[in-house]
This record gives structure tokens, C-alpha cells and sequence, in this order.
């Protein structure tokens, strides 16, 4: 199918929420490389915060350098998903062997969920439960599965997704970013289409918030920053139990004027 | 008489005796046991002297303690709140001589005259906290999936056409999101100058297809008005913006 050009406007935030007494999240947006990524980190005193960002920035690092393939070529998905992939792989490493290197980091992991928008095409790459949300014609829908017990145990049937909601082992994870030399991040396409509204964000706002609601925060905003903001609030309002991190992007379709609307937009950012 | 050694690393931090019948372990200063450590919770587990027994219980419904090893004697107090044995809740374990309790980065260490029996191992007790996000080992994790491991295939369809002007008689849906309209990217690209951007989205789900005509756009499904999710099931004839379409699915 014939490259079809999409603008990408889009933001991101983190808050700390009102229960943790740090913020283990970090975001990356950049816009120009249609490059997007939520980390969630875990590992006890600031560990989690370091594996979540060592990891956005070899992710980062990745696509502003060579950005050559490594490990096997997944054939069925395009080269800018396999690279996503490489990405991930990298970052896998780098995390795993900085927490190798001193006690202090031992153990420590992170989530990740990356999209990288190139032309009218989606590519995402996601580890743990951080999430990656398509908004389109009013509908939303999660184009990522948690790797968590909990939804391993609703794909089997032996839970409701409304169990799921209220159980406590929610925060048991199947896979993370750096716990071990190798892990297999979940891949998958999608074209974009004109008017679609990208979510990513960390499980600060999907335990707090369920989809319908952050449906309507979304439609009810008019900016990506404004966006992220009410989301924020929002989930904060209903406890904010864990850190909170969201990043939002519109698909807009590319025009004459779309670069005035995006140099409008960075002055009231 | 039993004590326990809180220790970092290989560091003895500090020496307590026994004395008490109860000794609470936790991040909050009122412990009798105080860590300092995000890892550990305000009130994570309690230590105690039961008859002529040495235990450790967890404390609040936030808190897990992972016991792992066998020949460990579990009481189960039917709590929400877990300790975990091997990725199974328990909530008590009985102690004995040099056992290591794992809490954060520290380990208590019991020294007591209470030896285990030669045919049972010893065992580690791991603390952690559940208010942490943490990873579980794949071992842990085919324990919590009772069920058969087997391999979840996603569902693979589409469209055959049976009436319309379209580029192709078949179709199959890959995407998660797919649409069908005059919107450049949609699946079933629609054609002339009044047909909808977006008449119906298709969203695959390891569950099955599902289909959600667009607000105020026209949607039937065998011949009924369809206004909000349906479902598509193998054979499904659907009506959408002058097409008419055959949904299947493929084993």
C-alpha cells in the first residue's frame, strides 16, 4: 500500500499520584521521529526510576544513531517494527546489566510500551502492563495485552475482566524490561487513519480510570497537553494510587497549514 | 532463647534477642524490627512464639511474604492478604535455625535451638512488598495459571463481498482496529463522492471479531439495524454503505 503522510502532534506528563513516595515512570515524546514511550520501573529504592529511564534513553539512543537490526528479523512485520524491536532488545541488555553491576540495582526492571508512527503506519512494541490505547470515530480500544497474571488468567477463563479490575495481584507481571538477558516484547501494525488519537500510559491511569472514562477525557479535550492534563487530574481525583504517566498524539492529516498549527500549538504548550 | 540477626548485605545491622512473645517487622518506626527501605511495607510481617514454635505471619492485606522451598509447615488463615508459597498463597510459616527472611535488601537471620529436621531442607522466606509492581518467575507463573498452557491463537477473518463496487472480492481483517469507509488506511476502501469517512469499525480481539457501525451510519447484520457493538460470528451477512458482505472466520 502507498505511504500515506500523517501528522503527528502529541505530549506527554508524568505525576508522582498522592500514594508513592517517588515517581518511577519516564515518558519520551519526539514528534519528529514519531517516537513515543511510556516505562513504568520497579525495584526498591530509586532502581526503578533508573531502569525506567536508562531504558527510554537506549531506546532513544537507538533511533537517533544507525539504528542496525539485531537479533532476528520478524518476518511478518515491517522493517520499522522489527527495529522498534532491536530497540527493545538493546534496552533489555542495558538494564539488565546495569542491575547486575551493583547491589543496589538488583532485580530492578521496568515496563515499556513504545509506538513509533511512520507515514499512515503504527508500529508498537510493549513489555509489562504499561498500555497503548487507538481512540478512533468515538471508540476505544486497547492495542495492547498486560503481560499480568491477571490477564493471563482472563484470556483462560478462570477469571471475569471485572474480577480482574478488583484483584490483588494486579501488579504481578509474566514479563519486564531487564530482568533477565533476553525477553520477547509483543509486536503489532495497525494503519492510521485521519483523525486518530494515540494513548500510551502507564498503569497509574488505567487502574483508576476505566476506558470509557478516559474516552471522554480525551474527546472533551481540545489539546494533546490539556489532554494529558485532565487525565491526570482525573485519575489523581479517583486516588492516584501509583505514578501516573500519559502521552497523547493526534493523527492529523498533513496541510498546508498543519505546520502553523503545530507552531501554535508548542507556543501554548 | 532465639535471636534474630538483621543484617544488609553480609553487614550485621543489628542483634535482637527474643524477648517478647511478638515482634513486628516494617518500615514504619513502631516496629520492633525497623527497616527503613521502600521495598518493605509500614507493617510487613510479625514474628512470633506459638506454644513451643517460632512463626512468621504477614501483616496486612498490602503485604506478601514468598516463602519458597518445601517441607515448610503453612497454616492457610483464608486472608485476602497474601503470602505466597512457590506462587500459592499462605499466610504462615514456622521457623527454624538458620532460616534467612529476605525483606527488601535486608535478611533477618534466625538463630534459635529449634533445628529443622535433617529429611527437610531449609528454606528461604522472601519478603516483598505487594504495593510494588514486581515480576514472578515463569515457575511461579505456570503454578497461578491452573488451566492447560495452551497456546492462545488469535482469530483470523474477513469479508467476502457479495454486493458492491469494490477493489477486491475478499478481504481479511488483520488489524486490532480496522475500518471501512471512504478514509484513506480503511480495509474496505468505499468509493463514490457521498460514502462515509468512516461507516463501520472492525476490531479483532483474541475473543473474536467484533463490529461498531459509525455514529449515525447505517449498519445491518442479517437483515437487523445494528446501533452498537455486535459480535460477528462465522457467516454473518452484513449491509454497510451499499455493500453487502459475508463475515468469516478461518479455523
Amino acid at each position: 500500500m502507498r505511504m500515506y503522510k500523517l501528522n503527528l502532534t502529541a505530549a506527554g506528563k508524568t505525576d508522582q499520584g498522592f500514594a508513592r513516595s517517588n515517581n518511577e515512570d519516564n515518558y519520551y515524546v519526539d514528534v519528529k521521529s514519531g517516537l513515543l514511550i511510556v516505562a513504568d520501573g520497579m525495584g526498591g529504592h530509586a532502581a526503578g526510576e533508573i531502569a525506567s529511564k536508562l531504558a527510554i534513553n537506549v531506546i532513544r539512543d537507538y533511533f537517533q544513531g544507525e539504528n542496525k537490526f539485531i537479533r532476528n528479523y520478524d518476518q511478518p512485520y515491517a522493517p520499522a517494527t522489527n527495529k522498534l524491536n532491536s530497540a527493545l532488545c538493546l534496552a533489555n541488555l542495558a538494564v539488565f546489566e546495569a542491575a547486575q553491576s551493583s547491589p543496589q540495582l538488583k532485580g530492578m526492571g521496568t515496563t515499556i510500551a513504545a509506538a513509533l508512527i511512520i507515514g499512515n503506519k503504527l508500529s508498537i512494541a510493549h513489555i509489562g502492563d504499561s498500555r497503548v490505547y487507538l481512540i478512533r470515530s468515538d471508540n476505544i480500544e486497547q492495542l495492547t495485552d498486560d503481560h499480568s497474571i491477571v490477564n493471563e488468567q482472563v484470556k483462560r477463563d478462570i477469571i471475569t475482566k471485572e474480577e480482574a479490575a478488583k484483584s490483588n495481584i494486579k501488579n504481578l507481571l509474566t514479563k519486564a524490561l531487564g530482568i533477565a538477558p533476553e525477553v520477547k516484547a509483543d509486536l503489532n501494525e495497525l494503519t492510521l487513519f485521519d483523525g486518530d488519537i494515540l494513548l500510551l500510559c502507564s498503569d497509574g491511569l488505567n487502574t483508576m480510570l476505566t476506558d470509557e472514562s478516559i474516552l471522554k477525557i480525551i474527546s472533551f479535550a481540545k489539546r494533546t497537553s490539556d489532554a494529558c492534563e485532565f487525565l491526570i487530574n482525573a485519575a489523581n481525583e479517583k486516588g492516584g494510587k501509583d505514578n501516573i504517566t500519559v502521552i497523547v498524539g493526534y493523527i492529523k492529516k498533513k496541510n498546508w497549514y498543519s505546520a502553523f498549527n503545530k507552531f501554535t500549538e508548542s507556543l501554548w504548550g | 532463647m532465639t535471636r534474630i540477626l538483621l543484617k544488609y548485605k553480609k553487614t550485621v545491622i543489628r542483634d535482637i534477642i527474643m524477648e517478647k512473645k511478638l515482634l513486628t517487622i516494617g518500615r514504619k518506626s513502631d516496629n520492633d524490627i525497623f527497616i527503613d527501605n521502600q521495598a518493605v511495607s509500614g507493617h510487613h510481617a510479625v514474628i512470633k512464639i506459638e506454644g513451643d514454635g517460632l512463626f512468621i505471619e504477614d501483616s496486612n492485606s498490602l503485604n506478601g511474604t514468598y516463602l519458597e522451598g518445601d517441607g515448610l509447615f503453612i497454616e492457610d488463615l483464608n486472608s485476602l492478604n497474601g503470602t505466597y508459597l512457590n506462587g500459592q498463597k499462605v499466610s504462615k510459616g514456622q521457623l527454624y535455625h538458620g532460616d534467612v527472611i529476605l525483606i527488601g535488601v535486608y535478611t533477618l537471620e534466625i538463630i534459635s535451638d529449634k533445628i529443622r529436621e535433617k529429611d527437610k531442607k531449609s528454606f528461604t522466606i522472601r519478603g516483598r512488598s505487594m504495593e510494588e509492581t514486581f515480576v514472578i518467575a515463569p515457575y511461579d507463573k505456570k503454578k497461578m495459571l491452573i488451566s492447560t498452557d495452551k497456546n492462545i491463537q488469535d482469530p483470523l477473518g474477513g469479508f467476502i463481498v457479495i454486493e458492491g463496487s469494490t477493489d477486491s472480492k475478499e478481504y481479511q481483517f488483520k488489524d486490532r482496529v480496522s475500518a471501512i469507509g471512504k478514509e484513506k488506511g480503511s480495509a474496505i476502501k468505499l468509493k463514490g463522492l457521498f460514502a462515509p469517512k468512516v461507516a463501520a469499525l472492525v476490531n479483532r480481539r483474541k475473543e473474536g471479531y467484533f463490529i461498531t457501525p459509525s455514529s449515525n451510519k447505517k449498519l445491518k447484520i442479517n437483515g437487523k439495524e445494528i446501533d452498537h457493538r455486535y459480535d460477528l460470528k462465522d457467516g454473518d451477512i452484513v449491509e454497510v454503505a451499499k455493500l453487502k458482505l459475508q463475515f468469516y472466520v478461518k479455523e
